[in-house]
Parts: C-alpha cells; structure tokens; sequence
C-alpha cells in the first residue's frame, strides 16, 4: 500500500525534516509512526497525502509514485483525520459531513445519520452548529468525515486526543473495524497505548531518522530482560519477588503460602521509544 | 465511471454554495446593504443639495448707467456705502465700483485661485457677450454630473474596502477553522476554492454596483451606461478581492490585515482621488493600476467607456498575475501546521 525508500525533505537550505526514511505498510495493516514533536512525522504524513510537495528520494501509494499521483482520483481513495478538529464551526455537524461528502462519488459514501450513530455522537446536537459542541463531540464529526468516503487507505493523527477513555476504547474498536474490511491505516500519534493496543507494527522516528521498526510486541520482547515479579502470602505476610523466567519452567521456587499475581517485567513501548530515542514522547 | 465535468461543477456549486453560507453567517450581506442605504441617502438627500449651494451674489455700484447687457444675477446697489455694507453682510460676495464710467472689482480677499474665480464670475455676469459665454459640452445636467461622479467614487471605495475586507473577514475565519488545511486532502481541483470565492464576491459587488448606479443615477440614464459601469466594477472587484485573497493567506491576523487595508487606503486610493478629482497632479500617478481603473469607472458613469485594448489587455494580466500568486499562497496555507 504505502512504500517509501530514501524520503527526505527540507523546509529550507539549513533545516531538514526528513533524512532518508525507508518503511513500507502492507495492505490491511495498522502502521503506527511514533515521534515526539518535531521529529518528522507530520512532515512525512503531508508528504504522502500530497499536502507538502518537493520531497526528495521516492515514496508511493496504491502502486504509484506519490509525484505524480495526487490526482482526484487518489483523494478519493484516502481518509485523513488531523490533529485538530477542522470544521465549519457554525454549520451544524450534518452541514459540516453533507458539504465535505459533497465531492466524492455518491456510491462511495456511507450514510450521515449511520456514521455519526455508530461514533456515538448525540443525536440532539447533530443540527447545532459545532462551535456549541466539546472537544470530543467535534472530534467524532472529524472522524467521521474521515470515514465517510469509505477509504482504503487512513491516515489518522492522534485519533484519540480530546476523547474521554470511553471514547477512546470506542475509536480503537472503530479502527480495528475498519482494518477489518482492509482499510489500512497510517496512525501517526504520542499515545503508546493507542500503537500498542492497535498497530501491526511501529516506527520510532526522531530527528527525521526511523530508528526502530518492528511490531510492539518483538519491540518489547527484543529488550526484555525476562524476569517476573511476583506477589504472594507467606506466614500471613504479603511479599514480593523477582525471579528469572526460566526459573518458573519448575515451579514457584520459594516457600509461599498463596501467590497473589505475577508480572512480566517487560518494558512498555514508552521505555523502549526512550532507550531508542533518548527522548519521551510528550 | 466519474465524470470528471460533472464532478468539477458540483464540486464548485458545492463550494460556491457554502461560501454563500459564510458570507450570510457573517452578516456580509448586511453591511453592503447598509452601505448601499446609506450612500444613497447621502446622495439624494445630502450632496446633491450641497453642491447646489448659490455662487457668490455680485452687486454693483453704477449710478450713471454705464454699463449694459448685464446679468440679472446682479444685484444693483445705490451708492458706494451700500455697496461696502452690502460686502460686510456677504464676505463672499464680489462689489463691482462702476462710478467712474470703468468697472473696479471690489471684495474681502480670500485666496487666489478663488479670488481668481470670482473675478471672472462677477465679469461674466456685466459682459453678456460672447467673450464670455462657456460652449456647453454634453448632455448632462449638472445635478446628474454631480450624481455620476458622487456614485463613481463611492463605488470605488465601496469595491475597494467590500472586495479586500469582505473576503479577509470569510478566509480569517477559514483559517482559524483550520478548514483550508482539510480541501488540501479533498479530491476537487484546489482552483475551485479560489474561484468560487472570488466569484461570490464578484456578484455581490456587481449587484451592488447596478443598485449604486440605478438608484443614485437614474433609471434611464443608468441603462445605457450600465454594462460599462458593471465592466470595470468586475475589473476592480477581482483585482481586489484576489488582493485581499492573496494578503489573507500571507499575513498572520486581521490587525496585520488591517494595516496592509490602511496601506492600501492611504497609498494607493488616495493619490487616486486626489489626481482624479483634484488639480493636484503627481507624475507618477500614470503608472498607478488602480488610477486607471478608477478613470475607466469614471469614464464609464459618463457614457465614455474605455476602449484602448490596451487597458483591458493589462488588466487581465494583472488579474492572471495576482491569480497566480493567491494559487502559491493558498498551497503555502494548506501545507502549515494545524
């Protein structure tokens, strides 16, 4: 679906954003693009949704070089969700979805009433303008218009920002229901539990260079040091120990009276993001 | 299959119907309509009564009756203190002393091109001769000339402030939507945004020109002159709203717009009128764009329209010119960050 090979670009003689990234998204996969602010990742995504022109090396879509095709053609085919919430504020969330919806092909599109039902979005403001709406109502209108010409290819930033946790759990499974029906998805975000729980694979990018590539789960396991921590009851005290892993392949070993949990000490994406990058994501 | 054609009118009639939209949210209409009210009320009630004011009253001192053939503006006075009473009543005024046998023109003095002026007044109305008898050139009365030219201005300014402010006050509001950024990632030709824009503002001011002109020049006298005043209304609603486009896109805010409006204003509408309107004469002032569109409304209110080539030839690469650069502009706009 997506390859890029080499991409740079620069927004000027002494400030390049991108120094040669090379990745490529299957069809059907969720691909996450983690980086701090300032690392490349909006660079690299208004490069491949054609809003940035002038990049160098090569990148392609739908098996065609990105150079050439921008065309109406491709637009119809892609979804994007920015960071922000862009709507006619005072058009109501209907207005704001019949005018976007306006330019694609009718067989395309999906119907209003239905998209907004399944975001959740509450029906009695779907005809108030949308400066009377929250942060989280206008970012479900902004995913809708993103799903609403059923595209192939999405590209989301920061999908869940502004969403209370419930919302958040809501737009995971709507993205996941859309890979389903082999949407891809280009998922660019600060939010680790966002890629962990969602993407196929992720790129760490920083400074305009992709330093990591792989799934989470190999990301994490890669540089784990594979030791347990476990809690447990013993003589009536509750205590506490870590333990390599293969040493459970026989058995608890220790005397305990109740074992309580056991936990992987893994790393989270997070701390493997720091040890790769030197820097947080937010 | 997607017809392309089709696509591309509904995607402006799409475009073209929001920007409508915008424009009744944000009371545009509103103020136009106001403008036109008020223009119109200063013109049929205020300037044109003004402007009818009396010329200077002219009293003459002659007791032996030497002078003949004099106007009946004059007023006859019946001694040399009477006229001097009579000019302190009336400071304006202008005395003619013919007691001995040659007119002496007395008055307060005021400045000289006045001064000037009123000399030749007040010997125009004691010589009815043909020495100084003006040719009337023309068909209109001097009420319609005052209406033609007070319209012309008004028009201009109106086009230049409605034009450049009107489609700032639309694409500041875009802007801080962020909603250009989205038509980036849409799948219509980009020059449609522009073009619609650029068209609801054309009509509006064609519009309000006919009702400008109709209403403060006349039915009759306005429907022969129409079609050139809607000309070079066109000429200059899209020079300035492709101006006002172009500043929107590059400039940060409206204050900043504003001084750029206040740029506008004073360098480049002043020198116009005061070349235009005024003996005031600068060199330059042919190099100016906008003195000569404002001649060619001018020209076109008195039934005079432009027709060099030339003029027309310029305008429309000045047009294509600033279309360019709102293209560039608008592509920079929808590539910054949210």
């Amino acid at each position: 679906m997506i390859e890029v090979k080499n991409l740079t670009f620069s927004y000027g003689k002494d400030k390049q954003a991108l120094h040669g990234l090379n990745f490529t998204v299957g069809d059907g996969e969720i691909f996450g693009f983690l980086g701090p602010n300032g690392s490349g990742k909006s660079t690299t995504q208004k490069i491949l949704t054609g809003i940035l022109k002038g990049h160098g090396g090569y990148a392609s879509l739908f098996g065609q070089d990105i150079s050439t095709a921008h065309s109406q053609d491709f637009f119809r085919k892609i979804g994007v969700l920015f960071e922000f919430p862009y709507l006619y504020t005072n058009l109501s969330a209907v207005d704001n979805l019949k005018y976007f919806s306006s330019f694609y092909p009718a067989k395309q599109l999906r119907d209003i009433g239905e998209i907004l039902e399944k975001l959740e979005f509450k029906a009695d403001f779907m005809k108030k303008p949308v400066s009377s709406y929250s942060k989280g109502m206008r970012q479900r209108v902004s995913m809708a218009r993103a799903l609403i010409s059923s595209p192939k290819l999405l590209f989301l930033d920061e999908p869940t920002s502004g969403l209370d946790p419930s919302g958040a759990v809501l737009f995971r499974k709507i993205i996941e229901e859309e890979r389903k029906k082999g949407t891809t998805v280009f998922l660019t975000t600060h939010n680790m539990l966002d890629a962990d729980l969602l993407c196929d694979r992720v790129a760490f990018i920083t400074n305009g260079n992709i330093v990591a590539l792989d799934t989470p789960k190999r990301l994490k396991e890669q540089n784990s040091n594979h030791h347990v921590r476990i809690d447990y009851l013993y003589q009536g005290r509750r205590e506490e120990k870590t333990i390599e892993m293969q040493e459970l392949e026989k058995g608890v070993p220790f005397q305990h009276d109740e074992i309580i949990s056991i936990h992987s000490e893994e790393p989270t994406l997070e701390d493997m993001f720091i040890q790769y990058t030197g820097r947080r994501l937010s | 299959m997607w017809n392309h054609n089709e696509g591309s009118s509904n995607h402006f009639c799409s475009l073209f119907k929001k920007d409508c939209q915008m424009i009744l949210y944000g009371k545009f209409i509103l103020v136009a309509f106001g403008s036109l009210i008020i223009y119109t009320l200063f013109i049929n009630f205020g300037y044109v009564n003004f402007m009818n004011a009396e010329l200077y009253n002219v009293y003459l001192f002659d007791p032996q009756g030497t002078q003949q053939g004099i106007s009946e503006l004059i007023d006859p006075v019946t001694s040399l203190e009477e006229l001097n009473a009579a000019l302190s009543a009336d400071a304006n005024g202008v005395g003619i002393d013919a007691s001995s046998g040659t007119p002496d023109i007395v008055f307060y003095f005021g400045s000289e091109k006045a001064d000037n002026h009123r000399v030749d007044y007040a010997l125009s109305l004691l010589h009815q001769d043909n020495q100084y008898t003006a040719r009337t050139v023309g068909t209109n009365t001097p009420e319609l000339k005052q209406r033609k030219e007070m319209t012309c201005e008004l028009l201009f300014i109106e086009i230049i402030a409605v034009g450049f402010l009107g489609i700032a006050s639309l694409l500041f509001k875009e802007k801080q939507m962020g909603v250009i950024r989205v038509h980036a990632v849409l799948p219509f030709n980009k020059h449609l945004f522009i073009v619609s824009k650029i068209m609801v503002f054309l009509l509006s001011d064609l519009i309000f020109a006919a009702f400008m002109t109709v209403l403060n020049i006349g039915f009759l006298d306005a429907v022969g002159i129409l079609p050139d005043v809607l000309l070079q209304t066109a000429i200059l609603s899209l020079m300035m709203t492709l101006t006002g486009f172009g500043c929107t896109m590059l400039l940060k805010d409206f204050r900043q717009f504003s001084l750029a409006y206040l740029a506008i204003a004073v360098f480049a509408a002043a020198p116009v009128f005061l070349s235009a309107n005024t003996s005031v004469k600068m060199a330059w002032i042919d190099w100016h764009p906008f003195y000569h569109v404002y001649m060619g409304l001018k020209n076109a209110c008195f039934g005079t329209p432009v027709t060099n080539p030339v003029y027309y030839l310029s305008s429309a690469c000045g047009i294509a010119i600033l279309f360019q650069i709102v293209q560039i502009a608008f592509h920079k706009e929808m590539g910054k960050e949210g």
